[in-house]
């Protein structure tokens, strides 16, 4: 990685301590963000993304034992006493959930828990701090914002209670925002509002942009680099445009997977949709080879015996197989959702 | 505003208000008529007889049929009456005087025991299986397994008997606030004690679940909010809902406790007056003190229902949003 990076994450590896024994989420992940650039996580439920994420911001339990090194602009953040951490949470970093129904609190205004952000990391006055709440909330395009201000959390739509978290990340104009499916929730029209309103703010206020979801719809079109996760390891990594270009190049056969799965325009009617066979392993008992060999058609003796190293077979694009997909061979369609 | 969601409740919880006293009254009358009725009998003493029995029986109305008697005192009670005691003085009268003895005593209770709750919750709840959440569950396990009774006693030999802080027997809180404190917070403590236990437990869970549980506390700890002031300004906002409820549900055992403390302590409340008037057979004064433990407890519960719909802005604003 060239560039000075804002977000420095080397092997990072989340465990878990629950009922004698670790389950680990996360084995080993690594990934760097420039400024102002976005990088999308991809993978099913349980790949690690969120628990990665989470690790980074220090918002795991305590139950969870978090080792490697996550450094935001130099600074270690893995570690780092829970006081300190908190200067950088909400100030330098910030998250988007993806239940904007659950994460606000519903019984306070939610003027009132935008000020709070802003007052969190800085000596404002309430008439200041209200001053610029609302000026958030116009930064995200919440329609008559003075009024807003004063309202509860139910009285607003999912898109709107989106735009109030979203508005409650942006406080304090951090460097570094993390979505989290963040428009997963949301109806589909809204969930491109939601998608075109973070891309905009990202310009404005230049910064890097972690977005995580289970749609490689969604990361084909907006995000610069990707990182596709299985089992807590990033099994392949490639800037997006290689990867879902003209000449789509994705190799690895779980990416292929989860492509295929993408409900196309151009499928025959009533033909099923291609799934991703068998199940996620458990992370409790992790095989030694390949975590994806029992699901993968391609699989062979050698991948249940030994797990293939991220490497980087061709310049920027890396990935962890043996027997990967020819190139230029995106899928069975040939398509690429956008 | 007559649509108002929370307009609405009210009049609905008013209704069940008046269902519930009503029935309370009726019951009692039935419990009442069905006990062997010896009231003549006692009054006049063993030599009376059997026609001098009957002439009082009939002075006082006790001859005619349960209905008849049960519609007379109803209709009084309607009127603002509840009748006269075996020994001729107003029920009325009798409640003006000891009412407002018991009702300052279950107010302190309560106040004592919501209080202490509320902090203790706190700061167990701070570090789930910490030393202060060990310390708060062997205290509430005490509080939850002793009858205040218990609780009485056990107070009573170790801070006033021993200690001497307090008075063994109260005789009365009246005198002025220190007279108050000096004279009532034995029995008070007595009686909070066990509700103590009861709101810090539900307290302390709640206060646990929501901060692992609910995804706004997540935000809140990602604004950078430090965890008391999560604890404090985010989850305890959320758990009041839940504590306010269940006190409500327990003022029944309040009202009831306090009959037994206020006679252990001999504070003359309604709740030493109505054992008093159950050993004397004394139907009317019975009647009278259970209503007004009914209407202590309906109007207790009205008052936590109207609190959480005043609190809550779902209810008080009526979703518009589902």
């Amino acid at each position: 990685m060239s560039e000075e990076a804002l977000l420095e994450v080397t092997d990072l590896r989340v465990a878990f301590a629950a009922g004698g024994q670790e389950i680990s989420a996360v084995n080993g992940v690594s990934f760097s963000v420039r400024p102002g650039e976005t990088l999308a996580v991809i993978g099913e439920s349980g790949s690690g993304k969120t628990v990665s994420c989470r690790a980074i911001m220090g918002l795991l339990p305590s139950t969870a034992i978090v080792k490697g090194s996550a450094r935001l602009r130099g600074t270690e953040l893995i570690g780092l006493p829970e006081p300190e951490l908190r200067r950088h949470r909400g100030a330098q970093m910030a998250m988007v959930f993806q239940d904007p129904a659950r994460s606000l609190n519903p019984t306070m205004r939610i003027g009132q828990q935008i000020a709070e952000a802003v007052r969190t990391h800085r000596d404002v006055s309430k008439a200041e701090a209200r001053a610029e709440a609302i000026e958030l909330l116009r930064l995200v395009r919440m329609p008559l914002p003075e009024r807003r201000f004063g309202e509860y959390p139910h009285q607003l739509s999912g898109g709107m209670r989106q735009r109030v978290v979203i508005a409650i990340a942006l406080a304090c104009k951090p460097k570094l925002l993390i979505a989290d499916e963040a428009t997963t929730a949301l109806d589909v029209t809204t969930q491109a509002q939601i998608m075109e309103l973070l891309l905009d703010l990202q310009d404005e206020l230049d910064m890097a942009l972690v977005m995580i979801s289970h749609d490689l719809g969604l990361a084909a079109s907006y995000a610069s680099e990707v990182v596709v996760m299985y089992a807590g390891k990033i099994v392949e990594q490639a800037p997006a445009g290689q990867l879902f270009g003209a000449r789509g190049a994705v190799r690895m056969r779980y990416t292929r997977a989860l492509l295929d799965a993408i409900p196309d325009m151009e499928r025959a009617a009533h033909t099923p949709l291609p799934v991703v066979a068998g199940r996620p392993p458990d992370l409790a008992a992790l095989p030694p080879g390949c975590a994806f060999a029992d699901r993968c058609a391609a699989a062979e003796d050698d991948c249940r015996e030994t797990a293939p190293d991220l490497a980087e077979h061709v310049p920027g694009h890396r990935w962890a197989c043996w027997h990967p997909c020819a190139a230029g061979d995106n899928s069975e369609n040939g398509d690429i959702p956008s | 505003m007559a649509r108002s969601p929370a307009l609405r409740l009210v009049g609905r919880r008013l209704g069940a208000a008046v269902i519930v006293l009503w029935g309370v009254t009726l019951l009692t009358f039935i419990v009442m008529s069905t006990l062997p009725n010896d009231t003549a009998q006692t009054m006049l003493g063993l030599h009376a007889t059997p026609a001098q029995v009957a002439a009082l029986n009939k002075a006082l109305g006790l001859n005619q049929p349960f209905w008849v008697r049960y519609w007379r005192w109803l209709v009084q009670a309607l009127h603002g009456n509840l009748g006269t005691t075996l020994e001729g003085q107003s029920v009325n009268h009798e409640l003006a005087i000891h009412l407002p003895v018991t009702l300052e005593l279950l107010a302190y209770a309560l106040v004592i025991s919501v209080a202490l709750a509320v902090v203790v919750a706190v700061l167990a709840a701070r570090r789930p299986n910490g030393i202060a959440d060990r310390i708060s569950l062997s205290v509430s396990m005490i509080g939850l397994s002793a009858s205040p009774l218990v609780v009485g006693i056990i107070l009573v030999i170790v801070f006033a008997v021993q200690v001497g802080w307090f008075p063994v027997q109260s005789n009365g809180l009246g005198g002025g606030l220190g007279s108050f404190f000096v004279q009532g917070t034995l029995p008070a403590a007595s009686l909070g004690f066990p509700l103590f236990a009861i709101y810090t437990r539900l307290l302390r869970a709640d206060l646990v679940e929501q901060m692992q549980r609910e995804d706004y506390i997540v935000t809140a700890r990602a604004k950078g909010l430090s965890p008391w002031r999560v604890l404090i300004r985010h989850a305890l906002r959320n758990s009041m809902f839940t504590l306010i409820t269940v006190i409500g549900l327990n003022l029944g055992t309040l009202v009831s406790a306090a009959a037994i403390i206020e006679v252990l302590f001999s504070v003359p409340g309604v709740g030493s007056d109505l054992l008093t008037a159950i050993g004397n057979h004394d139907s009317a004064l019975i009647e009278g003190i259970v209503f007004v433990f009914a209407l202590i407890t309906v109007a207790g519960n009205l008052a936590a229902d109207l609190l959480y719909a005043v609190l809550d802005p779902r209810i008080r604003h009526g979703s518009t949003n589902s």
